[in-house]
Formats: C-alpha cells, structure tokens, sequence
C-alpha cells in the first residue's frame, strides 16, 4: 500500500515496519495485563519453591477454570515471543548492515514460529499424567520441604491461586 | 599558487565505538530509561526462552519438569539442597520482576509518546512517574519475594527423600 | 571596594579546558588535550574556545560563523550533551571543566569539525522543498494564520545537526534520516499548499524512517531552536498510522520538557 494525497486528506500506508511498530504498542498493552498479571500470581500469591508438576496440572485440569489459564498463558506466550523477538529484530537492525539484518529478520522470525509452537504445544496438549501427582502431590506451604512427605492428598482443596 | 593540502582521511568511529561513546552523552535520565527499557526486554527475552523450554518438560518428562524447579528452591539435580543455589535463584526472580515491572511501566510511558497526541509534551511528567511507580512497586515487591529466604526449608537436605528419577540422571554429567 | 575583576563580572572563573583533538595528517585517532582559561561568567563557550586558539594554540580548528546562534555551524558536545557553543555561557557551566568534542556519529575531520555531507544527504532525501503542480494562483498561495501555525515548530529549523548526533539509533544506524530531517520534513508536510505529501511520507515510513526512533527525546534536549523535535517525529507517526494531515489542529503547545 501506499500513501496518496487527495488535497487534506492522506490515506493511511501501510507497510512492515508501521505494521511491526503498532503492534509491539497494541501488545505491549496487552502484555502489562497477561505478564505482569502472571508474575503477580506466580511470584507474589504463590510462591516459585511451592510449584510443581502437580501444581500445572492442578491450574491446566481445574474443571471450570482451567480453559481460562490455558488460555491466559497460550495469549501470554504468542504475543510475549513475538513481541520480544521482533524488539530483538529491531534492535539487531539498528546494528547490522543489510546482508546482516537479512539474517537477522529470518532467525528471529523463524525463532518466534518455534517458541510459538513449542509453548502453544505443551498448553493446549497438556494431559496431566495421575499416577506421577500422586506419588509427587501439591506442595502448598512456602518455605515447605521440598519432600511430599508432608502434603496433603492431590484431591484435598488447596489455597493457590486458581 | 599553493594548493590547500587535502585531509589525508577523517576519523570515522566503528558502531561499537559510537555506542560506547554515546553512554558518556548526557542524555540524563531519558536515555538511562531508553537502555534499561532495551536491556530488560532483551533480559525477559532470555528468560521466557528459558522458561518455554522448561515448561516444554511438562507434556513428555513430568520428572524432568519437577527437578528442573525444583533448582529454584536450591534443589540440584542430585536431590541436595544447597542455600547458595536458592539465594541466587531468588535474587535472579527479584532481578526477572524488576525487568518485567521496569519494562511494562517505561513501556506504557513509551505509548503515551506514541499514540497520545500530546504525550510527547510530557516527558518529564512520564519519566518521574515511571520512576516513581518503579520504585514504588520494587518496595513493596522486595521484601515480599526474600522473605522466605530468612529460614532454610524445614528438613535438613540430607533426610530428603529424593532420589533422581532414571530419566534425570542421564542428562546430569558426572552422575 | 570592589576589585577590576569583581565590577566586571562576580563569576569570573579559571577554567580547565579539555578538548579532543585530531589532525588527519599526523594523527591515528582523536587525542585529548587540556587547557587553562581565565574566563567571565558572561563569556560564551565560543569565546572560551577562541581563547584558546587566538592565545594557546592555533592548529585548533573549529566551524563558525555568526556567532549568535543563527547559521548553526558550531555544533559541538559541550560537556556531554550537544548544544552551539555560541549558546552557552560560561556562567551556566555546573563544573569547571569543559569538556569539547566533536559531535558524534559524524567522520571527524579535523579537531571539532565533523563532515556534515551524510547529514545534508539525509536531510535532502526528504524533499525538503515545496511541492506543488497545480496551476498557481494569480496572486499568492494563501493561507490562514492557523494553517501557518500548524508547521510553526519545524520552520524554526537552522540545520545545525545537535539532534541527529544526539540520537542513540543514528549512533548505531547511520543510514537512519535523523531528526533533523525529519522535522524539515514535517515543515512541507503540514504545510496546507504543499501537495509532496504522501510522497515524503512513503519516504520516511521506513526502517531507515520514522520507525527506527525510540523516543528517546536526546534530539529534544539538544535542539538549541528549543523544537519539539521528538512531538514532530510523533505528528509524522501518527499521519502515517491514521492518514489524517489535521490541519486545522491547533499548534503543538508548549508544556514542559
Ligand atoms: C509487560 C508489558 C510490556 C510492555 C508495556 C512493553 C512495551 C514495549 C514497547 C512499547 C516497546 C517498543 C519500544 C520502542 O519502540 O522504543 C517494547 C520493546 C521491546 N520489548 Fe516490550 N513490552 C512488554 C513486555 C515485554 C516482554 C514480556 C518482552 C520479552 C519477551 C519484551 C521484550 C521487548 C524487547 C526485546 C523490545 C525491544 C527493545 C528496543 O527496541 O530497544 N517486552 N516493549
Ligand atoms: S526521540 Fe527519536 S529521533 Fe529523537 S533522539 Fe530519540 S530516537 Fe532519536
Ligand atoms: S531540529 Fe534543532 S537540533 Fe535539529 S538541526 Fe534543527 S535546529 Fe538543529
Ligand atoms: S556560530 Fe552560528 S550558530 Fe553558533
């Protein structure tokens, strides 16, 4: 596309780059929700040394809101990869000649298609295996041992976030 | 008539040169904000490429999944609990949260610029908000993520019941 | 009573002057070299300069020429940050060192003089210039004091390149057009008689146009026109985004910076 004047009015181009360039505004926005948001409940409501196995399943599986999380994190990881290898792009661009940005825009493009995957893979195919939560349940309390000794039974209702 | 000798050559700097250069310009805290805003994302980068492949574990080795964070609490693959490990874990997820906050505030600040006609008139106003509400989260968020640090886990390593699953052991060099 | 040196001037000060040198003929690269200056708190950094030159040392080579802040060809890094050294008073100097470089990003030609030829090409890829076919009026092309003021900001341009050397992208892509170009572009685009419009914007909406600015805001700093530098960048943007010249919009307010 391009630009045409007709007196005042211009029509709007299009184009790669002003593509690229609404797009990391549009998901970065996007972004302060689904990964701050995702940071808040994984850092600050639970607890890294608490999560597990049995925990993803337990967010994945959960019977009403499970599609909700899967969905969350599969949006999460679609716009977070593109978003942060296209601002890798960019930044290469500004540093590379053109025989180097060719290179460049081909990794990191072919790089988002397989982090795209590879994450939309493990959330949308997830089938939580109930023979490896029972021997390895939920671990709730922080600051708990690592062993399982002390966990309740998987079924038990458990206070993380969900 | 003398003729003026032409300069042999100019000075011309290499892109590396120029930026190293460029960090001694003072630009004061707008372009602080423009590299930690570039840094962190390229640092988040890093970590979601991380943190995509661990959870990768989740569909085809759930063993392989739970020794690998298990490392967050300072769990090595050999089943012992080493303190050095989760403190350094811990202060690389202060350091994850401080990116991610830093880079989605200055961001929302960068889209203010962008998409609202007269942000760019309020630069000063945006960057001593961004700074304020960095600083002011970070505060808050601290103390919240060491605290579990002021103790070790409950059991002493060395009564923990966590052989390495078979799977594991092979990708663990010198076991 | 007050002393000679107290009537003239109570913020009189000895300045160490440190000033990157470079003379292609004998020089590999840039070397740094210091000075002592007895200077008046009134005196401009140009004077502080010629100083130098007329008293210390005459290989010192710098550009300049009115003198007063209006042809813009003594652009140079003043103590960090870009700025015209017939601008600055020694009075407003928050140290008393002054640290002169070339400015950055430009092939250094000799002491302070950068080559401004890649800066002039960039500048000239925008057609800065009127563009306009139709059949002229028989008096002159008119226009509102409102339309006139819608492109005020960039007109006020004087080409002296502190803006593009101060932009941490150009640093790193020289192929980058730079603010200054595209304010000048700014100044024929939101002019109600031009008609070049749309071509300078496929121009510019580019990797190597507008998208490679990361509103950093250096360019804005260092104008020494006090142009929205990054503001027009911004209005240049969101034309391209929206297609909507706004005309009628009143002119950019001035509200801090
Ligand atoms: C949390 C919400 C986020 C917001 C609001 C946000 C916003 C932005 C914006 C507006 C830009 C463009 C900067 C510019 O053009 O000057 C940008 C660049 C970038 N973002 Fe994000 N982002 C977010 C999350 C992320 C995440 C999760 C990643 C990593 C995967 C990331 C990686 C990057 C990178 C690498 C750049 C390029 C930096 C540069 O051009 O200097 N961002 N971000
Ligand atoms: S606002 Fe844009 S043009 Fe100006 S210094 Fe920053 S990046 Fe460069
Ligand atoms: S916009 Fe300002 S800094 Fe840039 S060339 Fe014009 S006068 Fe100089
Ligand atoms: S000498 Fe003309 S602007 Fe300074």
């Amino acid at each position: 596309m391009t630009a045409r004047s007709t007196g005042r009015r211009i029509r709007p181009s299009g184009g790669y780059e002003l593509f690229m360039w609404y797009f990391m505004r549009l998901s970065g926005l996007a972004l302060v929700f689904l990964a701050v948001g995702h940071l808040f409940i994984m850092h600050i409501l639970n607890n890294v040394e608490t999560i597990n196995y049995a925990f993803v399943a337990s967010r994945w599986t959960a019977p009403r809101t499970g599609w909700i999380w899967r969905l969350w994190d599969a949006s999460l990881i679609s716009l977070a990869v593109i978003h942060g290898f296209n601002g890798l792009r960019q930044v290469l661009y500004e540093y590379l000649s053109a025989g180097g940005r060719i290179v460049a825009g081909t990794v990191t493009w072919a790089l988002t298609a397989v982090f795209i995957g590879a994450g939309g893979y493990s959330i949308l195919m997830f089938q939580p295996d109930e023979g490896f939560i029972k021997e390895h349940p939920l671990k709730i309390e922080r600051t708990t041992e690592i062993s399982s000794a002390s966990a309740p039974p998987a079924s038990q209702p458990i206070s993380v976030a969900r | 008539m003398p003729q003026t000798p032409r300069a042999p050559h100019a000075y011309q700097s290499g892109t590396l040169a120029r930026i190293v250069d460029g960090l001694r310009y003072g630009g004061g805290i707008g372009q602080w904000s423009w590299l930690a805003h570039r840094l962190s994302g390229l640092g988040i980068l890093f970590f979601l490429i991380v943190h995509i492949t661990d959870t990768f574990f989740v569909v085809f080795a759930p063993d392989w999944y739970d020794h690998t964070v298990a490392i967050y609490g300072g769990v090595w693959f050999d089943g012992h609990y080493y303190w050095p490990l989760r403190w350094a874990f811990r202060v690389a997820e202060l350091g994850l949260i401080a990116s991610v906050v830093f880079h989605a505030i200055n961001g929302v600040g960068v889209i203010l610029y962008d998409l609202w006609p007269k942000g760019s008139l309020y630069r000063k106003p945006i960057l001593w908000t961004v700074q304020v509400a960095f600083w002011g989260i970070m505060l808050v968020t601290t103390p919240i993520v060491l605290y579990p640090l002021r103790k070790a886990p409950d059991q002493p390593a060395a009564s923990r019941p966590a052989p390495p699953p078979a799977g594991v052991a092979s990708v663990v060099p010198g076991r | 009573m007050l002393s000679q040196a107290e009537l003239i001037d109570p913020q009189a000060r000895t300045l160490t002057v440190r000033i990157k040198r470079y003379n292609p003929e004998v020089d590999e690269k840039p070397h740094w070299e210091e000075y002592k200056v007895e200077a008046d708190g009134h005196d401009r950094v140009l004077d502080v300069i010629q100083k130098v030159k007329w008293e210390q040392d005459d290989t010192l080579s710098l550009r300049r020429s009115c003198a007063h802040g209006v042809c813009g060809s003594d652009a140079m890094r003043i103590n960090g940050s870009n700025g015209l050294a017939c601008k600055i008073l020694v009075k407003n100097l928050r140290s008393d060192t002054l640290t002169l470089e070339p400015i950055l990003g430009l092939p250094v030609l000799k002491d302070l003089i950068v080559d401004m030829k890649p800066f002039f090409d960039h500048y000239k890829s925008v057609m800065p210039f009127l563009v306009n076919d139709e059949q002229p009026p028989t008096a002159e092309r008119l226009q509102s004091p409102a339309e006139r003021a819608r492109f005020d900001e960039s007109t006020k341009c004087i080409l002296c390149a502190c803006c593009t050397t101060a932009c941490p992208p150009f640093w790193g892509d020289r192929k980058y057009v730079g603010p200054a170009a595209i304010v000048n572009a700014h100044r024929f685009i939101f002019d109600s008689r031009d008609r070049g419009a749309a071509e300078r914007l496929e121009i510019l909406n580019d990797a190597e146009g507008v998208w490679r600015c990361r509103t950093v805001f250096n360019c804005t700093s260092a104008c020494p026109r006090d142009i929205k530098v990054t503001q027009t960048i911004s209005e240049v943007k969101r034309l391209l985004m929206t297609g909507n010249i706004d005309l009628d919009t009143a002119p950019s307010v001035v509200i801090g910076n």
